[in-house]
């Protein structure tokens, strides 16, 4: 009798159990085979772009500008990194302040309705393909005929077209980060009787820093890898910008210089297209490197 | 005292200000790719969607090609990144060990990160000929009486190269709203699932999923938008021929690609331009619609919360 109880109460169910586990098993494998072949890429990618470009990369190659026939065989990628600079700071300076002044409001103001409205309004606005914007950045800065600002293809243009995708991204960011701010932190603010920019200058913005850096950095990441709009705002130049607007006033890119390298026939521009992949993918990676560490130091020593 | 509500208003006002800006930005697009393509819509009014011939010197503009490249290299890439995505979302949330779960997200919000154009170079140093060397070769020899399957030139470039890099493009964010919509079922009755005997797959398959399945098809739909403004990569690998793809492997050219090589000669004549931008308009109107939907339903489902993924490089 003793050893009878320890037989399954339904032996019928045995197979039935084994089964699942089976199941459970197959649907693990695919799973992880998922997982695997979604992550190829990434290192795949990597590892191809080192491998091809790896000669290039060292000092020279980021500190001179190209030269040689076809432009760029000898010399190296100063004028991308520099134009790249130019663009975050023209792109920061439209979209940093409008990004986090709407984000406030729409944390701190905005009425329930007005505020679906304008976070969906930022949220179509992600969603407006490049090349849409590089159309619209043609038309409003750099076309010469009919209304606009006819800066030409110059880096202002670019900047600012770039500027209009970085917008809703602060935005966006900036409100979830104030949301994500205890309510009682600036209850208590209030209620000591500070008007909601004093609360704002001592309390939200403090705690928010974090949050609100990582929708900048994120904005960065985003469009120094743009190039769709910058092709018809801003294009290339070889050399150095001797202004912001009008002719000289073009920049070059890393994206574009990659996008223009590629479509050439010779090798060695294939290959030094692949190095400032390199170079591209590394100041991506370090910005969401250093997004996840301020993120971290945020939620560690802020809030 | 009223110093202290004075600066509140000020406050207030200046922050009006920036979001007005918001809006007038916003208005702006609209109002410029509305007026300037104005007159090709007066001109050629609605069968433009579904005239054939595009010819440029001789002012005849339809636009179904590329309508037809752009539709078709978008659901293949659909059809190609969602199961995946979801066996992504399912292995990052459901039977990823805790401990890795931190890094293989990681790894997934790189794959969102990495420039458009930097997977349109690797795209051509990589898949195209691993599309020309082995798998063209084997459909001609295997598969060549169907006419989906045909193979017309062995060259690699072609929708299918397209679309393959495009379904990786999307596979960041799709996965990762499924991660959040599976995130959002209650623990509860997952626990008591397991609690009654359920294996993991149980779980998924009779509470998780029901569940999370509006939140998916919320990820997919921002991914269709996502997919069809793709321009650099396709421009790089669709290999840019006027023609209607007929089969998985025949070259085609699509709306993004089409204005990224020629808007820039189009300006010169106005109703070229304008037809180009007819069809940015078209674009426009799609992800704007698809964008609607796709956020009405993920403010639903996930509390509109946002993951890096849905940020990813142009």
């Amino acid at each position: 009798m003793e050893q009878q109880s320890h037989e399954p109460v339904f032996p019928a169910n045995r197979g039935y159990l084994k089964r699942k586990k089976f199941y459970n098993n197959v649907a693990v494998f695919f799973a992880i085979t998922a997982f695997i072949i979604g992550s190829f890429p990434v290192f795949h990618i990597i590892y191809k772009a080192v491998s091809i470009g790896y000669k290039y990369l060292n000092w020279h190659f980021i500190s001179t500008l190209p030269t040689g026939f076809p432009i760029g065989a000898e010399g190296g990628i100063l004028n991308a990194v520099i134009g790249d600079l130019y663009l975050i700071v023209i792109a920061s300076i439209l979209a940093v302040p409008i990004g986090i002044g709407t984000g406030l409001y729409l944390s701190l103001f905005g009425k329930k309705r007005v505020n679906g409205f304008l976070r969906l309004l930022n949220e179509l606005m992600i969603g407006i393909p490049s090349i849409v914007w590089g159309i619209v950045g043609f038309y409003v800065f750099s076309t010469n005929a009919g209304p606009g600002f006819h800066f030409g293809f110059s880096a202002l243009a670019g900047g600012l077209t770039l500027g209009f995708i970085m917008t809703p991204i602060i935005t966006l960011l900036t409100e979830q980060a104030v949301n994500q701010i205890p309510a009682s932190y600036i209850e208590g603010a209030l209620a000591l009787g500070a008007t909601k920019w004093q609360a704002t200058r001592a309390v939200i913005l403090k705690a928010a820093l974090g949050g609100i850096f990582t929708g900048i950095l994120l904005g960065v990441m985003n469009i120094i890898g743009q190039t769709a709009p910058l092709l018809f705002t801003n294009y290339y130049n070889t050399g150095m910008p001797t202004g912001v607007t009008g002719p000289g006033g073009a920049v070059g890119d890393l994206a574009m210089l990659i996008f223009i390298y590629i479509h050439e026939p010779s090798k060695i521009l294939h290959y030094k297209a692949e190095a400032a992949s390199v170079v591209l993918l590394f100041f991506i990676f370090a910005l969401d490197l250093g997004l996840r560490l301020i993120n971290y130091l945020a939620k560690r020593f802020i809030l | 005292m009223f110093t202290l509500k004075y600066k509140d208003d000020l406050f207030k006002f200046i922050l009006s200000v920036f979001v007005l800006s918001v809006v007038l930005i916003f208005l702006i697009s609209v109002i410029i790719i509305l007026y300037y393509s104005y007159p090709s819509v007066i001109r050629y009014g609605i069968s433009f969607l579904w005239t054939k011939e595009w010819n440029p010197p001789k002012e005849v503009f339809g636009a179904l090609t590329f309508i037809a490249g752009t539709f078709i290299v978008t659901f293949l890439a659909l059809l190609f990144a969602i199961p995946f995505s979801f066996g992504i979302g399912i292995f990052l949330q459901e039977y990823c060990p805790y401990f890795l779960r931190g890094i293989f997200t990681v790894i997934v919000e790189m794959l969102a990160g990495i420039p458009s154009v930097v997977f349109g170079v690797w795209g051509v140093l990589t898949i195209v000929p691993w599309l020309r060397e082995s798998v063209e070769p084997f459909f001609d020899a295997h598969f060549s009486s169907i006419p989906f399957l045909k193979v017309e030139e062995n060259i690699g470039y072609g929708i299918l190269a397209a679309s393959i890099i495009v379904a990786f493009m999307i596979l960041p964010i799709i996965s990762s709203i499924t991660k959040d919509s599976l995130a959002s079922v209650p623990k509860l009755a997952k626990d008591g699932a397991l609690a009654m005997g359920a294996t993991k797959l149980d779980v998924i398959k009779d509470v998780s999923l029901p569940y999370a399945l509006n939140g998916i098809y919320g990820g997919i739909i921002l991914g269709f938008g996502r997919a069809i403004g793709e321009t650099i990569a396709v421009v790089l690998l669709i290999g840019n021929q006027a023609v209607v793809p007929k089969s998985l492997f025949s070259v085609g050219y699509t709306i993004s690609s089409l204005l990224a090589n020629t808007f820039t000669f189009a300006v010169i004549s106005p109703i070229y331009a304008s037809a180009e931008v007819e069809l940015a308009l078209v674009l426009l109107l799609t992800s704007l619609i698809v964008n609607i939907i796709g956020r009405n339903i993920l403010n639903r489902v996930i509390g509109g919360r946002f993951s890096r993924s849905q940020f990813g490089g142009g």
